[in-house]
């Protein structure tokens, strides 16, 4: 019999710093979003060649994790991983919070705020846009439901939290596909960059499960079996192969043909081939991988945690490259012929982050890590003691 | 500190709702009290559609006609916010007036000009 | 489908009063118009244009002022947010072979827009006659439009702008945080008269800019792409786009 579930006391002066340090994150966001809105989009870094910027990358990487942290839940009820049944309500609660503070950034970075509700009154139903609101909105629902039956109703979990797996596998496609449909970019407009998508929500979401979930076992005192860590430590290192191949995968396709020398060249070698060599390579794949595999490292739970924290800044990059590389290419309007106009054509996009960007972005994540806290202040989602199962043992270590 | 007993008092309930009611007046603003303001007459006629329709529905008209205009290419030229200053020719007293007095803030003339 | 109030109006009276009603009454009387006061778009057609490189120089923007002062369009003096309906590009071969090219670049109202399809609220959409519009009412400025436009025909308005002192009060100036861009002065359209960049490049006796429907094969337009060599840009990406050119 595994632990009881309970709340956090959350009495202590600690729990009070860590609310008030969330509380003013989001206050910094909230100003940074009417001083936009004062102002224009002219005071951030965006321009009319990189329209989507740091505040996108937020939203984006939050939106990817929220489907990713749903992992540990999914693991234990639709492929009977045993010893993650546990966390099923801190990784479905977790989901939640996650997405709310992505579409929060989404929400806060148009240009238009004021006419958020536009789409819900007309709606193009052949927007990639349109189907992330039904994307977004039914996860969240499925999230609720599935949290409801862990909670209340067991014998509908199954199959609440087997609709919420395939649920999010669509939903990350679909936030993918808001890139890959778009051929008019040469960076964009790919198959596989959705499925690339799912694998760095898988990476980023369990990487991101076992921060949060160590740290708060730390911080409130209750026990954690190391080898429940270790166990979610082989699920990463398997997911993290998978984000390579698929990168690797991508890049030999479009290296293999002759058109795209220009764009692949570019992307390798050109001005944002730093993110991409040291964010989504180094820091999100190779570094973790190497430091996983580490016999000393990879078997302490402090090791682990250090790769997963480089795995969701990797998570970050990758986010961050596909959207700035993938805008700042210039457009090729004429093949052949190099271009230049007043209105910039011919040179590749410079974006240049700015405060209030990175502070709307943080807001969002201040949200969602408020939003969690409440919620396991609150609500009985995590156990008293994190527990192995008997019978279960460690598969694999390094 | 009051005794709770003091609040279920007749005369202390009436003195609340005395005190609400005075800090109310105080707060409310004094246009509250004033007759609602008149939208400038029209310097020549007839307007578009009867006035007293206009009054209650031009704002439904005007989305009606935006519509029309923008997505399906039909301006009528006589119905368009140029034309209304052909015969209201203050913005400020005719259109701004009413709509500060019952507090709808139209965005129209963000973008749209309205000919002096 | 929407329906606004007096299609519901409509449906609901012709509902109630069956047969009895005569055709074309309308419930809501309209008063009358003289036809000279009605702006109409025509359905059926389909506008383009077709650009002669060899007649356009690199010293002539006489399009792109036009079009400045005609759509009241404002230079905000930063050129990674100045909005753009319309830029003269410079060309130079990369193999150094032909001679340099100067040219115009406008929005191609596509017949198959990329932008419209992605746009969530349909601000983007076909009008029908072919133009590529933005309803900006309802424009959330969400810049995905942007992101699909392979031609870079779309600004975002960055900044906040006052009206400036000479406008063209038959077009509406800008509201900060939606997206523009050219409508191939769909308001002089109705008119009909010519865009005003096609107006500018005859009155500056260059003729390089051609406009006309192409549903109508007895049109110079249709007549002179049906004999002459002409080509858009990036044909490979099959948006049909109708902005055409010749002498590249």
């Amino acid at each position: 019999m595994l632990s009881e579930f309970s709340a956090i006391e959350g009495r202590s002066a600690g729990f009070w710093k860590l609310l008030a340090g969330l509380v003013v994150l989001v206050l910094m966001g909230a100003g940074s979003f009417v001083y936009v809105e004062i102002h224009g989009h002219a005071v951030t870094g965006m321009n009319n060649q990189i329209v989507w910027g740091l505040p996108h990358v937020f939203a984006i990487s939050l939106l990817i994790m929220a489907s990713g942290a749903l992992n540990m839940g999914s693991m234990s009820t639709v492929f009977a991983v045993k010893q993650f049944e546990q966390f099923g309500r801190f990784s479905a609660f977790l989901s939640i919070a996650l997405l709310i503070g992505g579409l929060t950034v989404l929400m806060l970075d148009l240009g238009r705020p004021d006419n958020m509700l536009l789409p819900m009154i007309h709606m193009n139903f052949r927007s990639m846009f349109t189907w992330n609101v039904f994307l977004y909105t039914g996860f969240m629902t499925l999230c609720l439901l599935y949290l409801w039956t862990m909670f209340e109703y067991k014998q509908y979990k199954k199959l609440i939290g087997t609709a919420a797996f395939g649920w999010r596998l669509v939903l990350t496609t679909g936030t993918g596909s808001i890139f890959g449909v778009i051929q008019g970019r040469e960076v964009f407009g790919s198959a596989i960059t959705a499925p690339t998508f799912v694998a760095i929500s898988l990476t980023s979401g369990t990487a991101l499960g076992i921060l949060l979930l160590v740290y708060t076992f730390r911080f409130t005192r209750r026990e954690l079996d190391d080898r429940l860590i270790f166990g979610m430590r082989n699920a990463l290192i398997f997911f993290l192969l998978l984000v390579a191949y698929l990168l690797v995968v991508e890049k030999f396709t479009r290296l293999y043909d002759p058109a795209s020398y220009d764009v692949e060249s570019w992307i390798l070698t050109g001005p944002w081939a730093w993110l991409y060599w040291l964010g989504v390579w180094g820091i999100g794949v190779l570094i973790p991988l190497t430091l996983m595999f580490n016999r000393n490292i990879g078997n302490s739970v402090n090791g682990v945690l250090m790769a997963s924290a480089y795995v969701v800044i990797g998570a970050f990059c990758f986010v961050a490259h596909t959207l700035l590389a993938g805008q700042s290419y210039p457009f090729d309007l004429f093949p052949g012929y190099t271009i230049s106009s007043a209105f910039l054509d011919g040179d590749a996009g410079r974006y240049a982050p700015t405060l209030n960007e990175l502070l709307l972005g943080l807001g969002g994540v201040g949200i969602s890590g408020l939003i969690y806290v409440l919620g396991i202040r609150f609500f009985r989602m995590l156990p008293e003691k994190g527990q192995v199962p008997k019978g279960w043992e460690l598969p694999w270590s390094p | 500190m009051i005794s709770p007993a003091f609040w279920s008092g007749r005369w202390s309930r009436a003195s609340v709702l005395f005190l609400f009611l005075f800090a109310a007046w105080i707060v409310a603003p004094s246009s509250l009290w004033a007759a609602p303001p008149q939208p400038e007459k029209a310097v020549r006629g007839p307007c578009v559609r009867d006035a007293e329709w206009m009054r209650r529905n031009h704002m439904d008209f005007l989305k009606h006609k935006r519509e029309e205009t923008v997505r399906e290419g039909v301006a009528v030229k006589s119905e368009s916010f140029l034309a209304c200053s052909g015969c209201h020719p203050s913005r400020e007293r005719f259109c701004d007036r009413c709509h500060a007095y019952v507090a709808v803030a139209p965005n129209c003339f963000e973008c749209h000009q309205y000919p002096k | 489908m929407t329906m606004d109030r007096r299609s519901v109006l409509g449906l609901g009276g012709a509902i109630a009063a069956g047969v009895a009603l005569a055709p074309g009454l309308r419930l809501i009387a309209a008063p009358e118009t003289s036809p000279g006061s009605v702006a109409a778009s025509t359905p059926g057609k389909r506008w383009a244009m077709l650009i002669d490189t060899s007649r356009c120089s690199s010293d002539c923007s006489a399009c792109v002022s036009a079009c400045r002062t005609e759509n009241n369009v404002p230079l905000f003096g930063d050129p990674e947010r100045d909005i753009h309906w319309i830029r003269k590009v410079e060309l130079r071969d990369q193999s150094q072979r032909k001679a340099p090219v100067s040219l115009p670049v406008l929005c191609n109202h596509c017949e198959q827009p990329p932008c419209v399809h992605v746009c969530p609220t349909e601000a983007s959409f076909i009008r029908h006659d072919g133009l590529v519009l933005i309803d900006k009412h309802r424009c959330i400025g969400c810049r995905y439009c942007i992101i699909a436009c392979p031609y870079k025909a779309r600004s975002l308005v960055f900044y906040k702008t006052k009206p400036p002192k000479d406008t063209n009060p038959n077009v509406p100036i800008r509201a900060a945080g939606v997206v523009e861009k050219c409508t191939f002065c769909a308001h002089r359209l109705d008119e009909g008269k010519l865009p005003a960049c096609v107006e500018a490049c005859a009155k500056a006796d260059k003729g390089a800019m051609l406009f006309g429907d192409l549903n109508d094969p007895k049109s110079e337009i249709s007549q002179r792409l049906l004999k002459e060599k002409s080509q858009t840009i990036r044909p490979d990406l099959g948006l049909k786009p109708h902005v055409h050119y010749q002498g590249i």
